[in-house]
């Protein structure tokens, strides 16, 4: 896996022509860095998906255009773009989209074929892969025999199988049950920290911002308000930079979850602290 | 296997009754190409039984005669000494020959008529399993399946010629779906046809150095107004007669079986392709290339066809077997022109089907992968 960029600017899609025509996207700008995790959240009808296609080389833009890694991917022939797919994205979607005539390990296995290794190595990789993710038992079921959390997780392997540098997900959590659902947003959290790249979610799912670096809101196709989301370095959680408690320590600014928190990583009382914008 | 081989192979088994369906069409479609092919090769092979096992190496006729069926070759007595004073010929024997019907009781059958010279070295049934394989004045010897039908014995009268005689042997492999062959004396035959000193046709054999391609050309050059061919070219013309008279049947038959196995393949893998819009656009959305999912689409076209090409095989070779075994005067002959004219029409019935199908794949989005919709 390289480290890729995506940088999306200006991206316009409209569908159809004359007074019929509807402007999904309108002049949307975004730069992905990797190890990022990016949550693009909006009511229903707001563009979310159109830009997540965009992104992903599936829908070509009315206007603007999508760089990865310098190259204007927005530009490139048809031709090209499956290529692009194959190996710099990784695609996982609310209905799992399995192929329902393979094995689990068939329906990954066959995206290392695609992309280029010979049966034997893309089974053992497939294997190594699903077992890693917890499904090494699963390895012959058909998808119809998996329940949703485990229909995600080989979703998820196939988006890995190739290695690439970003992960595209539309609403990955909508299908299961909130157990679940943290399971695969732990999952993905740990795909951009641990593995170093680039996540970008769709989702109406709100727990999904625990795990995002920034929340964007789209809105009639244009971004409003944007987010930014950062760690908490003692417990963890994911916390909004502009309504945390936060703290300065050698010039960096950190943001927590709690003056608990804070408190801990100060070494001092709650009360104690000098607090800095936000809640109390 | 292949990832798309995989596939393709999957997707068809995905669904049992579509893959019936389609296999079982298919076999039909091509089974009927088959059997009606084997039917008349069979045909040809019983009518071009006498000229096969006649025992002649040369066959001397009528110039112009170039083969059995449905034709009339008459000679002067005097050209079987020329034919026998040409270089090469080790014997000659002169046969009278004409299509007629024998009666027996009810039983009316279509014949070739052979008149033998008494002790003809060749011309004379090959195989009798009952009773004298020589005929001599007022004797005829007839197929054993013509005997059972008309329930006619050895020592039983029969009406040929516009004449009678009596059976002295019956002979068995001289009976076709169309025919039968029956021996009379070559004086008998002479007589019922008015006394006229002609013959139908030389039978040579030839010297043992000699080859019967020099031997039917010296014949040719050596004796006038005759026709000499061996006796492959002769059988092969025989051949190419029936078949000729068959061709129009076997023509629409087989546009029939092709249109029925096209339609049937061309829709069940068309539906299949429908069923699975969603699945190609996920494999699009993957990285996979439009010709991989062609080939996907042109193997599941393959397999099935493959697969209900020897079903059609299995079941037209048991028909054989079956009809070999049913004592019908029936013979199912599976030729290797056959199988190969079979297989063209299932590669091409492949091909022709899988046109609309990539059609359809060609024009899936791969956004469609992000609309909501039941999928695995």
């Amino acid at each position: 896996m390289t480290a890729l960029t995506l940088d999306v600017r200006g991206v316009t899609k409209r569908f159809g022509d004359g007074d019929t025509a509807v402007l999904a996207v309108r002049g949307v700008s975004l730069a992905v860095e990797s190890g990022e995790v990016v949550l693009i959240m909006g009511p229903s009808g707001s563009g979310k998906t159109t830009l997540l296609s965009m992104m992903g080389a599936l829908l070509r833009p009315t206007g603007g255009a999508i760089h990865l890694d310098g190259t204007e991917i927005s530009a490139l022939s048809e031709g090209r773009l499956p290529d692009i797919r194959l190996r710099q994205f990784g695609f996982i979607f609310q209905d799992f989209n399995l192929l329902s005539a393979l094995s689990v390990l068939e329906n990954v296995a066959i995206v290392a074929e695609l992309g280029g290794l010979r049966r034997r190595a893309a089974r053992d990789k497939a294997t190594a892969l699903l077992t890693e993710l917890g499904l090494g038992a699963r390895l012959d079921f058909l998808p119809e025999k998996l329940s949703g959390g485990e229909k995600q997780r080989v979703a998820i392997a196939r988006a890995l199988i190739n290695d690439p540098a970003l992960i595209l997900a539309d609403e990955p959590t909508a299908n299961l049950d909130s157990k679940i659902g943290r399971e695969i947003m732990r999952l993905l959290r740990g795909i951009a920290k641990e593995q170093g790249r680039s996540v970008v979610i769709v989702s109406h799912d709100q727990r999904i911002r625990d795990i995002a670096d920034r929340v964007l809101w789209l809105e009639d196709g244009a971004f409003r308000d944007i987010v930014t989301m950062a760690t908490d370095p003692v417990c963890g959680m994911a916390v909004e930079r502009e309504l945390a408690v936060s703290a300065e320590r050698d010039g960096i600014a950190y943001h927590f979850c709690s003056r608990g928190c804070r408190a801990e990583f100060l070494g001092t009382m709650p009360d104690a602290a000098g607090e800095a914008a936000g809640k109390p | 296997m292949s990832a798309t081989f995989l596939l393709a192979r999957r997707n068809l088994a995905r669904n049992r009754v579509r893959l019936l369906v389609s296999v079982g069409g298919v076999a039909l479609a091509l089974s009927l190409t088959l059997a009606l092919d084997a039917v008349y090769a069979g045909v040809a092979n019983q009518l071009t039984t006498y000229v096969d096992r006649a025992g002649a190496d040369v066959w001397v006729a009528q110039a112009g005669v170039r083969n059995l069926h449905m034709v009339a070759s008459w000679l002067p007595e005097s050209v079987t000494e020329e034919v026998r004073a040409v270089a090469g010929v080790a014997d000659a024997t002169p046969i009278l020959y004409s299509t007629d019907t024998i009666a027996a009781r009810a039983e009316r059958a279509v014949a070739y008529v052979i008149g033998l010279p008494a002790e003809a070295p060749m011309g004379g049934p090959w195989d009798v399993v009952e009773g004298s394989s020589r005929v001599g004045p007022g004797e005829i010897i007839v197929d054993r399946g013509f005997a059972r039908k008309a329930r006619v014995s050895i020592g039983d009268t029969v009406t040929v010629l516009g004449g009678e005689a009596r059976i002295v042997g019956l002979s068995q492999g001289t009976a076709s779906l169309v025919n039968s062959v029956a021996f009379v004396s070559f004086d008998d035959f002479q007589a019922m046809r008015g006394g006229t000193p002609v013959v139908s046709f030389v039978l040579v054999k030839v010297a043992e150095a000699a080859s019967p391609e020099a031997v039917a050309a010296a014949i040719e050059r050596g004796v006038p107004d005759v026709t000499a061919q061996t006796r492959v070219d002769f059988s092969t013309q025989e051949r190419r007669l029936v078949m000729d008279m068959s061709a129009d049947v076997i023509s629409i038959m087989n546009a029939v079986g092709f249109v029925v196995g096209l339609a049937v393949v061309a829709l069940t893998v068309y539906v299949q392709t429908l069923a699975r819009r969603r699945e190609y656009g996920v494999l699009k959305a993957l990285g996979a290339r439009n010709r991989v999912l062609y080939r996907v689409v042109l193997v599941q076209a393959v397999l099935s066809v493959a697969v209900g090409f020897l079903v059609a095989l299995a079941f037209t070779g048991l028909l054989a077997f079956a009809v070999s075994r049913a004592g019908l005067d029936l013979e199912l002959s599976i030729g290797a022109a056959s199988l190969a004219k079979v297989g063209l029409f299932a590669a091409v019935i492949a091909g022709l089907a899988a046109v609309l199908p990539i059609r359809q794949v060609s024009g899936v989005d791969p956004a469609i992968v992000f609309r909501r919709g039941a999928a695995a």
